[in-house]
C-alpha cells in the first residue's frame, strides 16, 4: 500500500519538486498550498503523514501543526527555514514530530518519511509493559491508567516503550535520537527534550513531579518504576 | 562570634572604615570641615575678647587703684604735714592714726609702712609697721624704685594670700614724709578677687555660647547640606539606574532653582538618550527580520534547485558524459552554494545580535572524540592521521555543543586541509578555571601577517592554494564568535614551516573569567617537528 503525504507548502515549485522526489520513491503525494486550507485537505485526504511549512499565507504553520494535531496523531514533519532555537522549539511543541532545515537533500527527506512511517522498530518480548501505574499495550498500540485510555501520537507512543521496554536502562538523548527518530548522527537534542515535555503532559498525573519519565540529571531519561 | 562587642579587629579596621565613610559622605565631610572652621574662628574670637576684657578691667582697676592710694597718700602727708610731734611714743601714734586713716579711705585692709633705710635723724623713729601677709608679697625691687623714688607711686602685681589660696592683687608704693622722723614708704593692697571673678563669669560665658554656636552652626549645615545633597544623590542614583538600562527613569523637575534646571537637563539627556536606544533597538530588529526574511526567501528555492539537482546527479550515469559532468558540477556548487548561505546567515545572526547560549553540561574529550571520528575518514583520504591525547578534562562543562563541535569540527577540518598529509593531534585538558582544546598541524604554517587574519571574513592565507574541503571562508570567524559567546578564547599559533595550533579555550563556569588556559600556546613541540623550516617561531594571539 502506498503512503500518502500530504505537502503543505506555499512554493509550488517546491511542491512539486517535493512530489516528484516522493513520487519517485514510491508515495503518494497531496498537495495544498494555503494554511487556512490545511486542516480540510488533511480530513479529506487523510495522509499518513504531513510535511508542513512553517511559514504560509492564511494560517501559520504552527497553528496548523497545532489544529492537526488536536483531532490526529498523524506524524508530522515540519519543513522550515529557520533553524533559530525559538521557532524550532515553538514548532516541536505546537506538535510537530521533526523537523528538515531547508535546504535539504531528498535522500535525507525520504529517510525521515520512511523512520516516522515504520514506527517501533524494538519490537519488546511481550505484549504488555507496565512504567508506574501506566499499562503500554504494544500490540494494541496503547497506553491505560486503570480503565482510562490515553491518547499518543505514534511517536509518543515510541518513546513511551522505548524507555519502557528497558526499564532498567537509562537513555541518553542520543540514544532516544537513535532509537525513536532514527538519527544515526548528531542531531538536536531539543527534539528529546520537547518530546518529553509532551509526553509527560499526557502521562503524568503532576507534570512538575514526573513518576512515568525520569530525568536522570546530566546523563538522560529512564522510565518510571513499576508501581 | 564577637558579633555584639566590638572585636580588636572591629577597632583596627575602624580607622579604614572612617576613611571610607569620609571619602563616601560629602554631607559628613562638609559638617566636619564647617564645625572646624567655625570652630576657629569662635576659638580666635573668644581668646581674642577675654584677652582685652581681662586687659581692660585690670587697667581700670589698677587706675583706680592708683587714684584711690594717691589720694590717701596726699591726706596722710596732708596730716603728717600738720602734726608736730617729736617724742617717740608721739611719732608711733601718729604713724598709727595716719595708717588707720589711710585703711579707712581706701577701703583696703592691706596697709604697710616702713622706714627707709639709711637715715639717721637721731630720734627714735617709729618702728615698720604693717600686715604680715603685706610683708611677704612686696619684692625688693618694688622697696628699691619706692625708696628712691621720692613722691612717686610704684605697683607691683602680686598674688595675696588668701583663705588656703592665693588672690590676684595689686600693690601700690610711695612715700611718706613724717616731720622730723624721716622718709617712710607706703604700701597700699589692693585685692582684684572680684575682677577676677567678674573675668573667669565672662570668659565662661564665652565658652559655653561658643560651644552653642559651633554646635548651633553644626546643626545649620548639617541641615543645609541635606536640602543640597539630597537631590544630588537622587540624580547620581537615577543616573545610576539609568547607566544600569532602566532607560525610563526620571529626576522628579521641582521648582526653579539650579536643581531643577539639572533635573530638566539631566531628563532631556535621557530622553534623546532612550529614543536613541529604542531606535537602535528597532534597527536591530529590523536587521533581523530581514535576515530570517532573506533566510527564508533564500533557502526555499534553494531546497527546490538542490531537490532537482540531486535527482538530476542520481541519473547521471544515463546521460551523455558532458551532461553528467554537468550534473556533477551541479551537484558540488549547490552544496557549497548551501554551506556558504548558512554561514552568511549565522554571522549575520551574530552581528545582528541575535544569538543566544543554549547551555548545557556537556563532556569536551567525549565531544572530541565524536569530531575525530567522524573526520577520520576525510583525514585517511587526505593522508593525514588523527589523534586525541586528553589528560584532562573528563567531567561535564556548560556549552553550547552545536556550538563547540561546529567549532571543533572546523579546526579540525583546518588542520587536515593544511596539514600536507602529516598527523593531527587534539589535546584536551583543564585546569581549576577552564577546558581547553587544542588542534595542532605539522603543516605548511603560516607567516605572521597571515596568522593576524585567520579570523578575518572571506580571509584565505594563500589565495592561489586549491580548496579542497571547499570551506566558505567564513569558519573561523564563526568559531571565533562561538568561542566568544561562552566568554571563552580561541587563538591561534603558527610558525613558516613548523604548522599550525588553534587553541580553543572555555570558562567551566559560564560568564566567568578564565584565568589561565590548560593548554600551552605557542604548543611545547613549536618549531621542533620541522627542522627545515625557518627557526624562528612567531606567534599572534586572536583574544576572543
Amino acid at each position: 500500500m502506498t503512503s500518502r503525504i500530504l505537502v503543505v507548502d506555499d512554493d509550488t515549485a517546491l511542491a512539486e519538486m517535493i512530489g516528484i522526489v516522493l513520487r519517485t520513491e514510491g508515495f503518494d503525494p497531496v498537495f495544498c498550498e494555503d494554511g487556512s486550507l490545511a486542516v480540510d485537505t488533511f480530513r479529506s485526504s487523510k495522509p499518513d503523514l504531513v510535511l508542513l511549512d512553517l511559514m504560509l499565507p492564511g494560517l501559520d504553520g504552527i497553528e496548523v501543526c497545532g489544529r492537526i494535531r488536536a483531532e490526529s496523531g498523524t506524524p508530522i514533519i515540519m519543513l522550515t527555514a529557520k533553524s533559530d532555537t525559538a521557532d524550532v522549539v515553538k514548532g516541536l511543541e505546537s506538535g510537530a514530530d521533526d523537523y528538515m532545515v531547508k535546504p535539504f537533500n531528498p535522500k535525507e527527506l525520504v529517510a525521515r518519511i520512511r523512520t516516522r512511517l515504520r514506527p517501533a522498530p524494538a519490537t519488546p518480548p511481550t505484549d504488555e509493559l507496565t512504567v508506574g501505574d501506566l499499562v503500554v499495550d504494544v500490540a494494541g498500540h496503547e497506553v491505560r491508567r486503570g480503565d482510562t485510555r490515553i491518547a499518543l501520537t505514534p511517536l509518543e507512543f515510541d518513546l513511551l516503550l522505548a524507555l519502557a521496554s528497558k526499564p532498567q536502562q537509562v537513555f541518553t538523548r542520543e540514544m532516544l535520537l537513535e532509537q525513536v527518530w532514527g538519527y544515526h548522527y548528531k542531531a538536536d537534542t531539543r527534539l528529546v527534550n520537547v518530546h518529553v515535555q509532551r509526553l509527560r503532559a499526557k502521562v503524568e498525573q503532576d507534570p512538575d513531579n514526573p513518576k512515568i519519565v525520569m530525568t536522570v540529571r546530566g546523563v538522560g531519561y529512564r522510565a518510571g518504576a513499576a508501581a | 562570634m564577637g558579633a555584639r562587642w566590638p572585636t580588636r579587629d572591629w577597632w583596627r579596621q575602624a580607622p579604614t572604615r572612617l576613611a571610607r565613610l569620609w571619602r563616601s559622605s560629602l554631607q559628613l565631610r562638609t559638617v566636619a570641615i564647617t564645625l572646624l572652621l567655625t570652630g576657629v574662628a569662635i576659638l580666635v574670637t573668644g581668646v581674642y575678647m577675654s584677652l582685652s576684657i581681662s586687659n581692660d578691667l585690670y587697667q581700670s582697676r589698677l587706675d583706680q587703684a592708683l587714684r584711690d592710694s594717691s589720694r590717701a597718700t596726699t591726706t596722710a602727708q596732708s596730716t603728717l604735714n600738720a602734726s608736730d610731734v617729736s617724742s617717740g611714743d608721739a611719732g608711733k601714734n601718729l604713724l598709727n592714726t595716719v595708717l588707720q586713716s589711710v585703711q579707712a579711705s581706701t577701703s583696703s585692709r592691706l596697709v604697710a609702712a616702713y622706714r627707709v633705710p639709711g637715715q639717721d635723724t637721731g630720734i627714735l623713729a617709729p618702728p615698720d609697721r604693717g600686715s604680715p601677709a603685706m610683708n611677704s608679697v612686696i619684692s625688693p625691687e618694688l622697696r628699691e624704685k619706692v625708696q628712691n623714688g621720692g613722691s612717686k607711686q610704684y605697683y607691683q602685681s602680686v598674688a595675696l594670700p588668701a583663705a588656703g589660696d592665693t588672690d590676684p592683687g595689686i600693690v601700690v608704693g610711695s612715700q611718706l614724709t613724717l616731720p622730723s622722723y624721716g622718709k617712710y614708704e607706703l604700701y597700699i593692697g589692693y585685692n582684684l578677687r572680684d575682677s577676677e571673678n567678674t573675668l573667669l563669669f565672662v570668659q565662661n560665658t564665652l565658652l559655653l555660647a561658643g560651644l552653642a554656636l559651633i554646635l548651633l552652626i553644626g546643626a545649620i549645615t548639617w541641615v543645609i547640606v541635606r536640602f543640597v545633597v539630597e537631590p544630588i544623590r537622587v540624580a547620581a542614583r537615577t543616573s545610576e539606574r539609568l547607566a544600569a538600562g532602566d532607560l525610563a527613569v526620571r529626576i522628579p523637575e521641582r521648582g526653579e532653582d539650579v536643581f531643577a534646571t539639572l533635573a530638566r537637563s539631566f531628563n532631556g539627556m535621557a530622553d534623546s538618550l532612550q529614543s536613541q536606544i529604542n531606535q537602535l533597538a528597532t534597527l536591530s530588529q529590523l536587521q533581523q527580520r530581514f535576515v530570517s526574511d532573506v533566510s527564508h526567501e533564500l533557502r526555499t528555492p534553494l531546497t527546490t534547485i538542490r531537490l532537482a539537482g540531486d535527482v538530476i546527479f542520481d541519473q547521471r550515469e544515463g546521460f551523455a558524459p558532458a551532461t553528467a559532468r554537468t550534473a556533477e558540477l551541479l551537484h558540488t556548487q549547490i552544496e557549497r552554494f548551501d554551506r556558504l548561505l548558512s554561514d552568511l546567515l549565522e554571522i549575520s545572526r551574530y552581528d545582528a545580535g541575535s544569538v543566544v547560549l543554549d547551555a548545557e553540561p556537556t563532556n569536551l574529550v567525549r565531544l572530541a572524540e565524536d569530531c575525530v571520528d567522524e573526520l577520520r575518514t576525510l583525514a585517511e583520504q587526505n593522508g593525514s592521521e588523527l589523534t586525541l591525547d586528553a589528560p584532562g578534562g573528563y567531567f561535564d562543562v556548560p556549552m553550547d555543543p552545536r556550538r563547540i563541535r561546529r567549532v571543533v569540527r572546523n579546526l579540525i577540518g583546518n588542520a587536515i586541509e593544511h596539514g600536507e598529509g602529516r598527523p593531527v593531534v587534539i589535546t584536551v585538558d583543564s585546569n581549576e578555571s577552564a577546558v581547553a582544546l587544542t588542534v595542532r598541524d605539522y603543516g605548511i604554517g603560516m607567516s605572521p601577517q597571515d596568522t593576524g587574519h585567520v579570523f578575518d571574513r572571506f580571509w584565505r592565507a594563500d589565495p592561489s592554494r586549491k580548496r579542497t574541503l571547499g570551506g566558505t571562508g567564513l569558519g573561523l570567524a564563526i568559531s571565533l564568535e562561538d568561542a566568544t559567546l561562552h566568554s571563552g578564547w580561541l587563538q591561534v599559533w603558527s610558525a613558516p614551516g613548523a604548522g599550525s595550533c588553534f587553541r580553543l579555550t572555555l570558562p567551566r563556569v559560564v560568564g566567568r573569567e578564565i584565568t589561565a588556559s590548560p593548554l600551552p600556546l605557542p604548543p611545547v613541540d613549536a618549531g621542533a617537528t620541522m627542522p627545515a623550516a625557518n627557526p624562528a617561531t612567531t606567534g599572534s594571539e586572536a583574544h576572543a
